[in-house]
Formats: C-alpha cells, sequence, structure tokens
C-alpha cells in the first residue's frame, strides 16, 4: 500500500573493519534515486523482533544500494546475520537529504564521528566532478574502529584522522581536527553526522565563524514516513520529525 | 460475497479500516489505488488547537510491541479541515475523523465544524483525553463518557463513534454509557498505559514517562474487551488492538466486532491492512460464508 516499499536483494553483507559491516543490496526495480542524506528503513528479521525497522543513511546508491552499520544493539545483531541471496523489506528513499554547497563555496567538509560516517560516501560520489578543496575529518575511539577510507580519496577528499586512544592520526574527538577548515575565507560548507555533542561542537564552531552547516540526525523511528511522529527532534520552530523533515536539518535549527 | 458493514445509515464496503495516527495518505508514499480497497480510513486524531506534541523520545519498541506518547500533535482544526481533508477526500475511499477534545466545549465547536461536511463517514470521539477539573480520563469515567457524547449528539449531524480506553476496570460501563449517550458505535481498544526503563540511564524510554502499549502485545487483552462489550451493548463495534493478520482480525470479528482497524502493524509491514482484508475473503470463500454478517459475533461457547 506504500509506493516506497521494496524487497532488496542482499548482494553481500561483510565484515570491513573491526566494528563495521557494509550490506550491499541489489537497487530494486522502482526505486527512486536517493539523494546524498536520504535514508532507508529496513525490516531487520521476520515476525516481531525487533519490533520496529530500523533506520540506515544510504551509503551508497550506485551500482548498488549499500549502508554502513555498525553492531549496536538487537536489529543490528540481527542484521548482521542477514546471507547474499535473502530479501529484505525496505521502505526508501526516505527523508530530506543534504543541500548542494551554495555557488562560490571552495570548501566542502565532512565531519563524521564512528557510523556517523554513513549517508557520507554517497554524497562524496556525487560531489567527484565539483572543484572544491574537499576534506573529511573522521574520529573514531580506536585505530582498528575506522572503516575503509580509499573511496573518499578517490572522489577528492583529504581525510583527517582522529582516535580518542591516539592510536591513529589526531589524538582527541574530531574536533582537534578543525583546523582543517578554512575559517577565515567564510566559504566553507559543513556537513556533519554523529554522535550529538560532536554534531554540537560543529554547530558551534559553523555560529562562531559564520559557515553553512547542516547534520543528519537521528531518533527511535517507528514508521520512517512521517506519519507516527514518535521521532521528534527540537528545532527552533518547535518539533519536527527526523523521518520526513529530516534527517538532515541546517544545524542552526536544531536545539541541542 | 458480501462485505458489506453498516453503522446506523453509512454502508461500508467491507469492514477493514486503518487506525489512527498509523498511517500516512501523502502522496509521496501512499498508493491511492490500493487504500481505496478498504472500508475506512480514520486519520490521526485532531484537536481545535495546535498541538506541539509531548518531548522526545516519544516512542519506545518493546516485546511484541511499542509504547508511544506522542501527544497528539497537530495543526489544529481548522488546518486540518482547510489543507489535510481534501487531500484526503482525493483518495475517494471513505473518512471517518478522529477528534478530541479538552472540554467537552471543544468537542461540541469540532463537532460543529465538521457539520458543513457532507463527505465523511462519521466521527470518531477519542475520548482518552484529560477533561480539566478531572483527574480521570473522560473514557476512565462512565458519567464523563455520557456527557461527552450526549453533548457532541445534541450538535452533531454525522455518525458518531466513541473510542474506548482499556485502562478502567469495566470496559462493559463505560461502552453502555455511549451506547446511553446516543454514540451510533464504539471503537476500542485504545493504548494500554504502560512503561519502559533504559537500565543504564534509569531513564524512562519516554520523554514523557509513561505512554500507551500498542502492536501484537495487546492483541488477546483487546480481544477479550471486544467479547465483553459484544455482550454488553447492542452498538456496532470497531475492533482494533494488534491486528496484524486476517487470522487476528477474525478473531475479532468472531468476538463481535462489526468492523476491524490495523494500526501499529502497518509499520512494520505496510501491505498488513490489505492482506486482512484479503485474508478474511479467503475465509469466507473456503468456510461458504457468504455474509460477514454470519460471522460476526458467532463465537462458539460450548
Amino acid at each position: 500500500m506504500l509506493n516506497c516499499s521494496y524487497k532488496a536483494k542482499i548482494i553481500s553483507n561483510k565484515k570491513v573493519s573491526r566494528n563495521f559491516f557494509i550490506l550491499k543490496l541489489e537497487s530494486p526495480s522502482g526505486f527512486k534515486k536517493p539523494v546524498p542524506g536520504q535514508f532507508i528503513n529496513v525490516r531487520v528479521n521476520e515476525g516481531t523482533l525487533p519490533f520496529f525497522r530500523r533506520p540506515f543513511s544510504i551509503y551508497r546508491a550506485d551500482p548498488f544500494l549499500e549502508i554502513l552499520y555498525a553492531i549496536v544493539g538487537k536489529g543490528t545483531e540481527f542484521l548482521s546475520h542477514k546471507k547474499k541471496g535473502e530479501i529484505l523489506s525496505i521502505l526508501g528513499p526516505l527523508g530530506k537529504g543534504f543541500s548542494l554547497p551554495a555557488k562560490g563555496i571552495r570548501q566542502i567538509v565532512f565531519i563524521a564521528g564512528g557510523v556517523g560516517l554513513g549517508p557520507f560516501l554517497i554524497y562524496a560520489d556525487k560531489l567527484k566532478e565539483i572543484k572544491a578543496n574537499k576534506v573529511l575529518l573522521y574520529g573514531a575511539r580506536a585505530g582498528d574502529l575506522i572503516p575503509p577510507l580509499e573511496d573518499f580519496r578517490k572522489n577528492g577528499f583529504k581525510v583527517c584522522l582522529s582516535t580518542e586512544d591516539g592510536s591513529k592520526g589526531k589524538k582527541g574527538r574530531v574536533n582537534v581536527l578543525f583546523d582543517n577548515i578554512d575559517k577565515e575565507e567564510k566559504q566553507s560548507a559543513l556537513y556533519t553526522c554523529g554522535p550529538k555533542p560532536m554534531m554540537k561542537a560543529v554547530k558551534d564552531f559553523a555560529v562562531h565563524y559564520d559557515l553553512p552547516a547542516q547534520g543528519s540526525f537521528e531518533e527511535i523511528m517507528a514508521c520512517g514516513i512521517g506519519t507516527c511522529l514518535g521521532c521528534a527532534v527540537q528545532t527552533v520552530a518547535g518539533y519536527q520529525t527526523v523521518c520526513e523533515d529530516g534527517p538532515v536539518f541546517n544545524l542552526s535549527d536544531i536545539v541541542f | 460475497m458480501n462485505l458489506q458493514v453498516k453503522i446506523k445509515d453509512a454502508i461500508f464496503d467491507n469492514p477493514v479500516c486503518v487506525a489512527s495516527g498509523t498511517w500516512s495518505y501523502e502522496e509521496k508514499y501512499s498508493d491511492a489505488k490500493k487504500i481505496r480497497k478498504l472500508g475506512a480510513i480514520i486519520p490521526k486524531t485532531f484537536t481545535l488547537n495546535r498541538q506541539q506534541g509531548n518531548p522526545p523520545p516519544r516512542v519506545a519498541e518493546t516485546a511484541s510491541g511499542m509504547i508511544n506518547s506522542i501527544g497528539i500533535e497537530n495543526e489544529g482544526a481548522d488546518y486540518f479541515i482547510s489543507d489535510k481533508l481534501p487531500q484526503l477526500k482525493k483518495l475517494r475511499v471513505p473518512i471517518i475523523l478522529s477528534i478530541s477534545g479538552k472540554t467537552t466545549d471543544e468537542f461540541i465547536l469540532l463537532a460543529e465544524k465538521l457539520n458543513s461536511d457532507g463527505e465523511i463517514k462519521g466521527i470518531e470521539i477519542n475520548l482518552s483525553c484529560p477533561n480539566l477539573g478531572h483527574k480521570v480520563l473522560v473514557a476512565q469515567d462512565a458519567r464523563l463518557t455520557e456527557e461527552t457524547v450526549t453533548a457532541v449528539r445534541k450538535v452533531s449531524r454525522h455518525i458518531l463513534i466513541a473510542k474506548l480506553s482499556p485502562n478502567v476496570t469495566d470496559i462493559t460501563e463505560i461502552a453502555k454509557s455511549a451506547e446511553t449517550a446516543g454514540a451510533d458505535a464504539v471503537s476500542l481498544v485504545n493504548t494500554f498505559n504502560a512503561l519502559a526503563i533504559d537500565i543504564k540511564t534509569r531513564k524512562s524510554k519516554i520523554g514523557n514517562i509513561t505512554g500507551g502499549l500498542s502492536g501484537p502485545a495487546i492483541k488477546p487483552a483487546a480481544l477479550y474487551m471486544v467479547y465483553k462489550t459484544r455482550q454488553a451493548i447492542r452498538l456496532p463495534i470497531i475492533a482494533m488492538g494488534g491486528i496484524a493478520d486476517s487470522a487476528d482480525a477474525l478473531e475479532f470479528i468472531i468476538a463481535g466486532a462489526n468492523m476491524v482497524a490495523v494500526g501499529t502493524a502497518s509499520f512494520l509491514n505496510p501491505e498488513a491492512p490489505l492482506e486482512v482484508l484479503s485474508g478474511i475473503e479467503k475465509y469466507m470463500k473456503e468456510n461458504k460464508i457468504n455474509n460477514i454478517s454470519a460471522l460476526t459475533g458467532s463465537l462458539k461457547t460450548q
């Protein structure tokens, strides 16, 4: 009864680092071309355990529909057991994605923490032909928790790393990498996804230097299509839904 | 095969509805052709004035179900009537509108606003609302239920369906009050009071601390209440509470429901409402039942 509901066949579901998996799905026929930042809501198991579908940012859309995930609970645990050839029920592409950088933007900065890398490879693919200084600032807890990042480099991104234990890149949280942002020229556009305190730090930085910044948000979600109003997030305009009004919001609109 | 259901003078092609607050009717998501096959749709409850809703998190998953505390977030009656309702009408499916008020006067004003509408099939009065000056919800008090339904009955030209809460000692007492007050049908059940706690943070998983449980977890309890209510009143019953497939729906019909509504199950399986409908048809064919009315309340007790 929904025209965003599809069955998708699993091409592969592989572990790519100590904690990350990449699930590749055959893009179902009729599935709309996603905008970077949009997501799919996946039924990770038959029956009623877990009860909710799980929302995942679309990590890549071409040639396969990919999501990047880590096992953080029951839902992702179930998902990690899914095998090649199995069929998943998905809803998508859902929500509002990132807005392309405005004309005159000379630096594009992705700022991601942990599984917050999720919406970015599709965006890097999209920005491939755009001539700008492109940077990915990525923070992880430890070096072996960093997913493969070659595809970002192939798309012309300079990759800067931070780890909390200092085992790779600069020691500390991702904000220790903010000095890679061209704050003086006011010609940088920031895009972020990750833990809320990290996104708050990006917001504060962006507000301070008057830079455009968007973030992709997450909340517990039941329907994924704006029906149940379960995934409310507080914005300057009142509550909005992550699933339909977001998941991408201008950081200046979010009340942290 | 006849699946038609009548509530007073309104005729529904089949008994399957989608419950309030559980379906998106927006063009970009919904397949209108398929929705048209349903008996009726019951869109999300709206109130007289805009309500911003409750603080997040508003939903939590539980064993075979979910808890929600949304707080009837909506843009208010005028916006609903001028902007949302015309879109819903384009679907060309019978519409039952769900309303809720903070006071009896609000219910009256809402009912009056809908009097000029000749297309809707009925009004569901969501009685699970606090009543100013009282500690209980309207739906938790037989007298308040009777007062509210009587007041709406007095002003409304539409078919009225009283939506009952399961959070009561005896739901049949409330159902009887609704019947006495002139309701044309009752719908039951709304969600069960519930709580889920995150033991790491020792906080509720719901921003508003408590919420309402829905989904397959509540089905047996809801079924019991429909069965009891069937014995207590003569009005048609629209049953909801954990219906996920046609077997669930048939249980409710056999227990005495005239119509059934699929709610939370749609989040997991968007095809659930139509699967319920086709499953009922298949069951009737296989069991050589020509008229759905022969099934309603056909529970064998010996």
